[in-house]
């Protein structure tokens, strides 16, 4: 992967089959961008909870919500992406399966912040330059 | 216990996420007959926590009646996403049928 690469997608009614378009969405992104096969698949795992997170949340008001994707990469080779919505983050770690989804997300990416802001949004940074850091030997 | 009569195989394939969330809890239900569980998992080409969390509450399932279960994992992707998800020594996987079976038709472990 060299130099800077943007992506941005915004769904204003998200629903089901919002995680699935996204994800087929970013893995065409980052091919385009030469990621290594394995990091890119663990990747596309971690954005995939992070919007599975963002569309379950808005299933909840019973309404289409928003979920908004922006991927970028930088000249050192590091990939953000943010995965944003417009509902809160509470209790979202206590619904089956989506805090399992989170500690996915915190074992791939290098980092995880998650901003609550007028909405939620979930940063992941990525080492995008490198083969996969992971070696599986992931702290329960 | 170990006939393979009573082998409960659950088989899933494809895209495995929110989307199918329904369907992947009904089929992660273990059946009545008391033996041993072959999931089968080996055409499966995506799956998130949705999975994990079906998996989790069908070896709860197994572990109470005693039952033997095995996962049969295809792609490289789903067992790193066990481990990712803490968990990759919850479960027996293996990535060939005769093996899983071979596996099941011991004894259940106490």
């Amino acid at each position: 992967m060299t130099g800077r690469s943007e992506l941005r997608v915004n769904r204003t009614t998200a629903d089901e089959s919002t995680p699935s378009q996204l994800r087929h969405t970013v893995e065409a992104f980052l091919n385009a961008i030469d990621i290594e096969p394995a990091l890119r698949d663990d990747i596309i795992i971690a954005v995939g909870e992070a919007i599975a997170n963002a569309v379950e949340h808005a299933y909840e008001r019973q309404e289409p919500g928003r979920v908004e994707l922006h991927v970028t990469t930088d000249e050192d080779n590091t990939l953000l992406v943010d995965v944003y919505d417009r509902g809160a983050f509470i209790d979202r770690e206590l619904r089956e399966g989506r805090g399992l989804g989170l500690r996915i997300v915190r074992a791939i990416a290098r980092a995880v912040s998650i901003d609550t802001e007028g909405g939620t949004r979930i940063r992941m940074v990525f080492d995008a330059g490198t083969p996969s850091a992971h070696d599986g030997s992931v702290a329960p | 216990m170990s006939s393979q009569s009573s082998l409960d195989v659950i088989r899933l394939a494809g895209e495995l996420d929110i989307a199918r969330r329904d369907e992947i809890r009904r089929a992660l239900q273990p059946n009545d007959a008391g033996g041993p569980i072959l999931v089968d998992l080996s055409e499966v080409t995506y799956a998130d926590s949705t999975v994990i969390a079906g998996l989790l509450r069908l070896r709860n399932d197994a572990d109470a009646a005693q039952r033997r279960i095995a996962l049969l994992i295809g792609d490289a992707r789903l067992t790193r996403l066990l481990q990712y998800a803490g968990l990759a020594h919850a479960f027996t996987v293996f990535d060939d049928r005769a093996s899983a079976l071979t596996y099941l038709a011991g004894s259940p472990e106490q």
